[in-house]
């Protein structure tokens, strides 16, 4: 579960909420989760902090060369890794995130 | 041999005549952003949609994590289509989950399963992006999915289950894609863990293969 190191012990997802509702989660069936998600009830069941208000939301076109096209072909291990990693938004920059309550 | 490719064109929704060209890339977490920003309000306000409440920056890391903690693998993709401007803009989601048990037991294989799938409205990528022609993704969805579950040495066996949120219609439109309906009566794999309500699809593998030749001209 090395892909929660990267998340911000400031959002509102904590590792252990993550994790706890990663284990829930994978206790139900994928039709399940499915009609949990439609019937919009899964920030009840997956507390997961989405994009960081500053974020910026990336352009609406990009041109062909721009696009780094999917392969037909299975993956390896390490083309796996890289897929999950890229699934998290991108971590916040040390001298941007908010101190800690405990250090105020 | 070679892998099938993925489809590089579809029919426009507006003139069937017409072909749009189509590029697939993986998702990431910039590509359910965008789509919840600049597509997911819009959306929102459509009744009829299963997907009206899906916040595609959730699932992503959801649907890794939880096929991991299964020792399973996601494969999530985005279908682009080109705008009138020539540039190309996100139109389509799907996350397939791979090596999923096989929907039909009296066959026992294994199969890829498509969790979940979206086209984006083709009202609002008019009106909204400029985007004169939008495609039809329905098969296009369905194909990426077989593509990948040949290649994966699966035959092109596929499974999904219609969210019941898209009622009646959407029963209809995996009628009209050509999916074989499983019975309601059908037992299903002891890890699928669900009652069989009567809304899942899969196809085998003559029909994969005839769904996937049928587009190999768009290749």
């Amino acid at each position: 579960m090395s892909e929660f190191m990267r998340l911000d012990a400031k959002a509102p997802a904590t590792l252990g909420a993550v994790v706890e509702a990663v284990t829930r989660l994978s206790t139900l069936g994928e039709a399940k989760i499915l009609e949990l998600v439609s019937a919009g009830k899964i920030a009840e069941l997956f507390p997961f902090s989405t994009a960081r208000r500053d974020q910026p939301i990336p352009s609406d076109t990009l041109a062909e060369e721009e696009l780094v096209q999917a392969s037909p072909a299975p993956l390896n291990r390490k083309e796996r890794d890289a897929l999950i990693e890229s699934s998290l938004p991108a971590s916040a920059p040390k001298k941007s995130r908010p101190r800690s309550a405990s250090k105020r | 041999m070679p892998p099938r490719p993925f489809v590089r064109s579809a029919p426009s929704k507006v003139d069937k005549r017409r072909r749009v060209d189509i590029r697939l890339t993986h998702m990431a977490a910039a590509d359910a952003l965008w789509w919840d920003a600049r597509l997911g309000p819009k959306h929102a306000s459509m009744a009829s949609r299963a997907d009206r409440y899906w916040s595609w920056s959730v699932l992503l890391p959801l649907c890794h994590l939880v096929q991991r903690a299964k020792r399973r693998y996601c494969r999530p993709l985005v279908i682009w289509a080109r705008t009138d401007s020539g540039r190309f803009l996100r139109v389509g989601m799907l996350i397939v989950i791979e090596a999923y048990p096989y929907l039909d037991i009296e066959h026992p294989a294994e199969s890829h399963f498509v969790w979940f799938m979206s086209a984006a409205d083709a009202g609002v990528l008019t009106t909204e992006f400029g985007m004169s022609n939008p495609p039809a993704l329905g098969r296009v969805l369905l194909d990426s999915a077989i593509v990948l579950s040949q290649n994966a040495g699966l035959a092109g066996r596929i499974g999904l289950h219609a969210a019941s949120a898209g009622g009646d219609g959407l029963l209809a439109l995996y009628d009209r894609l050509g999916l074989i309906r499983l019975p309601g009566t059908a037992a299903l794999p002891a890890s699928v863990r669900r009652p069989n309500d009567g809304r899942f699809f899969y196809a085998d593998e003559p029909l994969a293969e005839a769904l996937a030749a049928a587009l190999d001209a768009s290749r």
